[in-house]
């Protein structure tokens, strides 16, 4: 048995590297990877513009805000613009402060995290890459900073005084580069203003646009802010209402399922419960011998598990069919165009069954193999948490003894598919108590 | 107990049976290292970056759009016809009948006064029916071919979760299959909600499902509720000799978003055609007597019982999420008080990479919101931003004349407290209008007092839901009535009378 658990105890082994290598890449990896906090980077607010200046940020840090949010607000050559939130979350640190000048567009302004976030434990992530390449034409920047990377503490601790203040609530002036609306031109033209005065009035409209109101309330014929309320609840209404959702109250579960509740694998057992199990005994004494013949002839270790995974496969083949059996191989050569599954409908089909392999007779075993194996602790293995902690090279031959006892092969088939499960653990049986040595030659 | 699962070693029968060797020949374990690492490799590239459980037009619409974006995208539909309610039993069927019971009904009535004369007209139902199914077994075979010409996966069985990111199907065609998924989306839609002690049986009690398939004329029907559904399915039959009459529950026809002067002058017009209505009514119960029903009802705030007679009964109340035996449960999916799948601002469930669009969440159960959705969606996923205007999304009701309109209705704007003016002008002032001898309805603008920005547009009257393309364009834009006032309409035609109450609204219309 312990040939198979430690071919167990490798593969686990390397899929858990990889999983760690995973993990940490993940961990170390830009920020654009990591889905804790993200880098806030200046935003370019027209296709022109490289630069901007940060009048004041709305929010602080620390602070919560949604989707449509002002964080702050922006100043360029051409016009002051808010900086609206696209998401949910909080604003965990602000690397360029109020009055910040000449900042790129994509320099990072600050890190932002998910309102969920315990932003005291927060991983600030590293600057991502340079900002865009469309600063280098720019204007020269003012003579204490450097051409390519803005450097943020310098800036922070040298807070220039606030920039003049935006026009009110109303929307921001913007260069208007699409033909005007025909009520806007006429407006302009009956009150003497031209083309580029156009571009000097806040606008309130969809991406900018300057509307019929936004003269109007320019030119003083009615309430200043009247187009930025229309504008706030226009856009409002165009957001889906998700507010006051009530939730449906869950379904009430059974007694036993709650109490299972700890525990994910019991979890997970209880969720399919027309899941039964069918088991069969099998012994691998053929194969061990012919493991062994293996060895002394040609000096090659053929593990255990290559023996039975071969012997599944074959199982597997043309099992009678029954509705039911979610086969991923199926699903492989219908991709692969090997057949199409979705329209045959023969007699047999390929399962998908894989076996799990219990020996009743091990447990009384255990202290006795605890200490030949020495470090090992047979309850964990049994616990199947810490396996990956056990010494990988075991010789086979250590083994012998346990794989001698009969080893139950179990595999979990749904309801209705009792019998197809039954032959396939019965061909697996005859593959490997019969002719074990077939399977490698 | 050594438990422990052997590592699943082929997925292709192929490499398995290969042939098996003469004894003594070398046994080579590299090779089989090699084998099994490349399956792996292979069974892991059925992942599909997309799986949509859905084909209707909120499932199909993101299909289409993530096979062009570029992702391996399937498709997961239990019907055996793509298109989902709306194709198979709703918009497009039921346009076919209202099209085709609307000229019948024309040559019927309308037809000698303008100097054509028929002789015997006769109701072919079965024909009519068939030309119903053409018109939909085309559409449903195009968006096929459509499947084809963009990469994308067609399974036709149900599906339901297993796990968080894998769907099992139970095919149409017998056997199961499985599916895994790096995004999922949900667009499982809606059902008719059944209505409380009756039995809906599609032939006696009928949904729109049912509507849509008679076999003969029924004598009386009755529709309970008087929205968009009951009111075209009702003017369906009325129009093709059925006594209809519609029980409403509030004070108003054509749900809660219709403008109440346009609800009112469709009743008004509705009721000409023939079809009877009964609101501030409460439907108590129904009793079948031998092959007919009768329907007890009294008035919504109390007062004396009634019976109607009914040969067929619509129920129309609305319509509710559908996603039974999707195994939400297995993934802790949650849904609102009312069915809805709970999803955030970008669709997103509590799982991030499965969305929610379409029927089975949020906003108006409308096909075209489950398009914008769908396109949206998948643009979230690959471009990580998209975007639908549910301000500005439009409602038709294709009875005759049409019902349309897109934004705030009167009522609503009056009760945000907001300033405003409403400008109106009647068909029967329209040259085109008038040339068809088709002069009902009006078109009405409700603007802000003070900036002039349109809030809603709500149009009755012919063509109506083609006339408001141009104002959910215009809400879209921002514009204000002056913008629509100062933009040339051809002339004559029936976008005319939209261009004059905009002129109505700012100033004043010429026409009028």
């Amino acid at each position: 048995m312990a040939s198979i658990a430690s071919v167990c105890r490798t593969s686990s082994r390397g899929i858990g590297r990889q999983l760690r290598n995973h993990a940490s890449s993940r961990a170390f990896t830009a920020s654009a990877a990591s889905p804790a906090a993200h880098n806030f980077t200046m935003p370019a607010m027209s296709p022109t513009m490289t630069e901007g200046n940060i009048s004041s940020w709305k929010v602080k840090e620390g602070d919560k805000f949604s989707a449509g949010d002002v964080l702050l607000e922006i100043e360029t050559d051409k016009a002051q613009m808010d900086v609206e939130a696209q998401d949910d979350g909080q604003m965990a640190k602000i690397m360029q402060g109020d009055g910040s000048k000449a900042v790129k567009v994509g320099a990072r302004i600050g890190v932002l995290a998910d309102s969920g976030d315990d932003l005291s434990t927060l991983e600030i992530p590293p600057e991502d890459s340079a900002p865009s390449k469309s600063e280098e034409s720019s204007k020269p920047p003012p003579p204490e900073k450097k051409e390519s990377s803005p450097s943020p503490p310098k800036q922070d601790s040298a807070p220039s005084k606030p920039s003049p203040s935006s026009s009110g609530a109303s929307g921001t002036p913007q260069k208007q580069n699409y033909p005007l609306y025909p009520s806007v031109q006429h407006l302009l033209h009956t009150n003497g203003l031209s083309k580029s005065d156009a571009d000097t009035i806040p606008a309130t409209g969809p991406n900018g646009r300057l509307l019929k109101g936004d003269v109007l309330a320019h030119l003083g014929h009615i309430n200043k802010s009247a187009p930025a309320d229309v504008s706030s609840r226009i856009t409002k209404l165009s957001h889906l209402d998700l507010s006051n959702i009530k939730l449906a109250a869950p379904k009430e579960k059974p007694k036993e399922e709650k109490a299972a509740a700890d525990g994910k694998k019991e979890k997970a057992a209880k969720k399919s419960p027309e899941v039964k199990n069918v088991a069969l005994p099998i012994r691998l004494t053929a194969v061990l011998e012919c493991q062994k013949r293996l060895q002394d002839t040609l000096g090659v270790t053929l593990p255990l598990s290559e023996f039975i995974a071969r012997a599944v496969d074959l199982a597997n083949e043309e099992l009678p069919r029954t509705k039911g059996p979610a086969t991923a191989d199926e699903l492989f050569d219908s991709l692969v165009g090997v057949k199409n599954v979705y329209t045959s409908s023969g007699k047999t089909s390929r399962g998908g069954f894989v076996p799990e392999i219990n020996t009743p007779g091990l447990l009384a075993a255990a202290p006795m193999k605890a200490k030949q194996s020495g470090k090992e602790d047979i309850m964990d293995v049994l616990a199947g948490g810490k396996t990956k902690k056990v010494a990988s090279t075991r010789a086979t031959k250590n083994s012998m003894a346990t794989a001698m006892a009969e080893n139950v092969f179990s595999v979990n088939a749904k309801s209705g598919e009792e019998k197809r499960a039954r032959v396939f653990l019965e061909r697996v049986k005859s593959v490997l108590e019969v002719e074990p040595g077939r399977l490698v030659l | 107990m050594l438990s422990r699962t052997v590592p699943r070693c082929a997925a292709r029968p192929t490499a398995l049976l290969r042939p098996l060797r003469p004894h003594g020949a070398p046994v080579r374990p590299a090779r089989c290292s090699i084998d099994r690492s490349r399956r792996g490799y292979a069974s892991e590239a059925a992942e599909k970056d997309l799986v949509i459980i859905g084909g209707g037009v909120a499932g199909y619409v993101a299909a289409i759009k993530a096979g062009q974006s570029g992702l391996s995208v399937a498709c997961i539909e239990k019907r055996g016809m793509l298109g989902g309610t709306c194709l198979n039993v709703g918009c497009i069927p039921s346009k076919s009948l209202l099209n085709n019971s609307h000229l019948y009904h024309q040559i019927l009535h309308d037809t000698k006064q303008r100097g054509i004369e028929v002789g015997e007209v006769k109701l072919n139902l079965e024909q009519m029916m068939k030309a119903k199914e053409t018109s939909v077994s085309g559409l449903t075979k195009g968006i096929e071919f459509l499947f084809k010409k963009n990469n994308v996966e067609y399974i036709k069985g149900t599906g339901a979760f297993a796990d968080e990111h894998t769907i099992n199907v139970n095919l149409i065609d017998g056997g199961e299959t499985s599916v895994k998924a790096k995004n999922i989306i949900i667009a499982t839609g809606s059902e008719a909600t059944p209505f409380p002690g009756m039995t809906i049986d599609e032939e006696k009690i009928i949904t729109s499902t049912g509507a849509i398939a008679l076999k003969q004329v029924p004598k009386k029907m009755v529709v309970i509720g008087g929205g968009i559904i009951g009111l075209e399915m009702g003017s369906v039959w009325s129009r093709l000799g059925a006594e209809v009459t519609v029980v409403e529950f509030l004070g108003q026809i054509g749900g809660p978003g219709m403008d109440a002067e346009i609800a009112k002058q469709a009743q008004k017009l509705l009721g000409k055609q023939g079809m009877k209505f009964k609101l501030n009514t409460k439907v108590k119960s129904g009793e079948e007597s031998g092959e007919a029903f009768k329907i007890n009802v009294e008035a919504a705030k109390g007062g004396k019982e009634e019976a109607i007679d009914a040969d067929v009964v619509l129920v129309a109340i609305g319509r509710r999420p559908y996603t039974a035996g999707l195994g939400l449960e297995n993934i802790g999916i949650e849904t609102d008080d009312k069915g809805r799948l709970v999803i955030d601002q970008e669709y997103r469930t509590k799982l991030p990479h499965i969305r929610v669009i379409g029927d089975c969440t949020f906003g108006p159960m409308l096909a075209h919101k489950a398009e914008e959705e769908a396109v949206a969606a998948v643009e979230f996923i690959t471009k990580n931003y998209g975007h639908v205007n549910y301000g500005a999304i439009p409602s038709v009701m294709y009875t005759h004349p049409e019902v349309a309109w897109v934004g705030q209705n009167e009522q609503e704007v009056k009760a945000s407290g907001v300033k405003y003016k409403v400008g109106t002008f009647p068909f029967s002032a329209n040259s085109r209008a008038k040339t068809n001898l088709d002069t009902e309805g009006m078109v009405k603008f409700i603007a802000d007092a003070e900036t002039d920005r349109i809030l809603g547009i709500h149009i009755i009257g012919p063509n109506a839901g083609e006339m408001i393309a141009e104002g959910t364009l215009a809400l879209e834009y921002g514009a204000s009535t002056e913008d629509v006032g100062r933009t040339s309409h051809a002339h004559p035609t029936l976008s005319e009378a939209f261009k004059e109450a905009a002129m109505a609204t700012y100033g004043k219309a010429i026409h009028y």
